[in-house]
């Protein structure tokens, strides 16, 4: 099996943010100390694909990484998880809020690349700059139905059995109830959410030592495809919308909690 | 029911199925986008729940309610097949002056919708956005990035947008009369029904959208606190959530993730206990819903978004909330 998997990452929330804007043609320009680090679900869509692969000779693992700032630190990070093929992808243009433009990118990309993967993992947000359209557009332009939100991955029974196992299974959880998607023959694009069961092992020490001299390929999509969507200006966020002053409850502990029973009680009506 | 070939250029799609928490969460985005609720339609595919639906949208000054129905559309509640449907419904009814804009319901399930609605319209996929404006030249739309350290204002001169908004809770009028309802019958052909196996979850507590009390816990808490959550929740009638972290240490589902990447809940209150109060949580908790919170840092940012407030630890704090409740 062959299971493809993207990665976006994101800014490192530890930090300040590093100093972005928009050049004249309404292009991203970034500067400034960049920290991309992959995002919680980037980490869910490649543990999963690590999971499967740890569990089968013949899963493969190829992983393409977004172009961009600190593109070599992040791709070196994957780079110590030893994925089977890894490339950082350069969208030209890259401009991720139009998800369209995006998605076509992407599709067009994969779609030329050498096989069609069997599976492909993203997560459920392709980085900072969007808010889960692209993914659910690349299924679309890949002609792949989607499973959406996946938590969890495993081959069909389980870890049980000790043979070669034939088909994967993917588990969400909407509502009440645990769902379970058996593959069959055809690709599927899952996009990946946070969960206990997905968040990424540690590379062993001496992997993330030879990944640090490890040369990273790149490759490149371009498209002449026309704007949808433009992006006309960025700005600072407007200060909170909730202008509300914060009654501090003071008092002995009891007095605090019979306060706040009071809000509860109020609210349950 | 009648047909009508009339649609107006701002459109609001539901799935019937989809309950009436998402119906609420679309009028309430359709009323912060539109001037006069007149000017507007509501299409719904599938006729799942359509009377309440019809009423809702009627109090909310809708006018017009379109109910797609169509073969094999009846208990079909995915997103894409309910994009499948409004694509469809659209290309029949779009007359001579296509919708502009439509606006999809609030949440991980409309979000996806949006995106799958333009896809099958070749539209353009706005996304969760935080502001949307139909101008005479196009659509302008604000959008928070990085986690909502930056907005974004983008634009699209032609052709349809697509995009879902977080209001909160609409103004509804009981005094308003229903909405008139249309038919519009489509046929086309539905992807198959995925065959999937499934187990119940164990859940008991209801969905953190549709409840009036929520009580999250964050980062600060552990399994014990969130047993205690729990019975704050089910004495209180309300639900439990949690934060990102929350989740990613196995204390709360991801069903029950509140946040940018998680559901968008509207209850009363919204009782957050360790929780910091970052962005892309509160993008999460609607605008009119009043929080209180417990958190040992003075300095936490949910402080200055919270009604009312305790500079605690849980430990102490949360044993005795559930005495109180009690008395
Ligand atoms: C792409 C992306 C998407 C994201 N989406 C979401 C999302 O949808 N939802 C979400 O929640 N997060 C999301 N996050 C994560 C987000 O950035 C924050 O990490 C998260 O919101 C912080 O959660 P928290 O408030 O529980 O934890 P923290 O920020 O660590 O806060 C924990 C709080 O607990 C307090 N505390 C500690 N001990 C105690 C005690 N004993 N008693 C009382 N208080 C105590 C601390 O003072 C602190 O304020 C996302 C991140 C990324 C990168
Ligand atoms: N600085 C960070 N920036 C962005 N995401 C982060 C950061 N730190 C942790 N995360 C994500 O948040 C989740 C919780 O991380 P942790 O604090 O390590 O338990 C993980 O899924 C990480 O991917």
């Amino acid at each position: 099996m062959d299971i493809l998997v993207l990665l976006a990452g994101v800014a490192d929330s530890r930090y300040p943010l590093h100093e972005v804007s928009l050049d004249g043609n309404g292009d991203l320009a970034e500067t400034g100390q960049t920290r991309r680090v992959l995002g919680p679900f980037d980490e869910g869509a490649l543990e999963l694909a690590l999971k499967l692969r740890d569990k089968s000779e013949t899963t493969r693992v190829h992983v393409l990484v977004l172009g961009g700032p600190n593109e070599d630190a992040l791709a070196r990070t994957v780079a110590a998880f030893k994925p089977d093929s890894l490339r950082v992808l350069e969208l030209q243009p890259c401009r991720p809020w139009d998800s369209a433009l995006t998605a076509s990118q992407l599709g067009a990309f994969i779609r030329s690349d050498n096989s069609v993967p069997d599976l492909v993992f993203v997560g459920r947000e392709f980085g900072d700059l969007d808010e889960g359209s692209i993914p659910v557009l690349l299924a679309g332009e890949l002609e792949m139905p989607m499973f959406p939100l996946t938590q969890f991955a495993q081959w069909r029974g389980g870890q049980e059995q000790e043979q070669e196992q034939e088909q994967v299974r993917l588990m969400r959880e909407r509502g009440t109830s645990r769902e379970w998607l058996a593959l069959d023959n055809t690709s599927y694009l899952a996009t990946v959410t946070n969960d206990k069961r997905n968040k990424l092992r540690h590379p062993l020490m001496k992997n993330v030592m030879m990944a640090k001299k490890q040369p990273v390929d790149k490759v490149c999509q371009a498209t002449d495809k026309a704007a949808g969507v433009t992006a006309t200006s960025m700005t600072d966020p407007e200060t909170t919308e909730r202008n509300v002053q914060c009654r501090m409850l003071e008092g002995s502990v009891q007095d605090q909690a019979a306060a706040i029973a009071d809000y509860i009680r109020q609210a349950a009506g | 029911m009648d047909q009508t070939n009339q649609m107006s250029r701002i459109v609001g799609v539901v799935p019937g199925a989809w309950g009436n928490e998402a119906v609420e969460t679309t009028l309430a985005a359709l009323q912060s986008v539109c001037g006069d609720m007149a000017d507007c339609d509501l299409l719904v595919p599938g006729d799942a729940g359509i009377e309440q639906v019809r009423e809702l949208a009627g109090h909310a000054g809708i006018k017009r309610v379109h109910c797609i129905t169509g073969d094999g559309a009846a208990d079909r509640a995915e997103p894409d097949v309910a994009a499948r449907l409004v694509s469809e419904a659209l290309s029949q009814t779009g007359g001579s002056e296509p919708a502009t804009l439509i606006l999809t319901p609030p949440g991980p399930d409309g979000e996806e919708l949006a995106a799958r609605v333009a896809f099958h319209m070749n539209g353009n996929a706005l996304g969760r956005c935080e502001n949307v404006r139909v101008e005479d030249h196009g659509v302008v739309a604000t959008r928070s990035a990085w986690g909502g350290r930056k907005q974004l204002v983008l634009n699209v001169s032609g052709g349809l947008s697509v995009a879902s908004m977080r209001a909160g809770k609409p103004v509804l009028d009981s005094s308003r009369s229903e909405a008139e309802q249309f038919a519009i019958d489509v046929n086309v052909e539905l992807p198959p029904e995925p065959s999937l196996d499934q187990e119940p979850t164990g859940e008991s507590l209801p969905p953190v959208e549709s409840a009036r009390f929520v009580v999250s816990g964050g980062r600060g808490l552990n399994e014990e606190g969130f047993a205690q959550l729990e019975q704050i929740a089910r004495k209180a009638k309300g639900t439990l959530g949690g934060s990102l972290p929350a989740v990613d240490a196995g204390l709360v589902p991801v069903v029950r993730q509140v946040g940018i990447s998680g559901k968008f809940v509207t209850p009363e209150l919204y009782f957050a206990v360790g929780i910091s109060g970052t962005p892309q949580h509160m993008a999460g908790v609607s605008p009119d819903t009043r929080i209180v919170a417990i958190n040992k840092d003075p300095e936490a940012p949910i402080f200055s978004m919270a009604e009312a407030g305790v500079v605690g630890e849980w430990q102490q704090l949360l044993p005795e909330i559930l005495k109180a409740l009690d008395d």
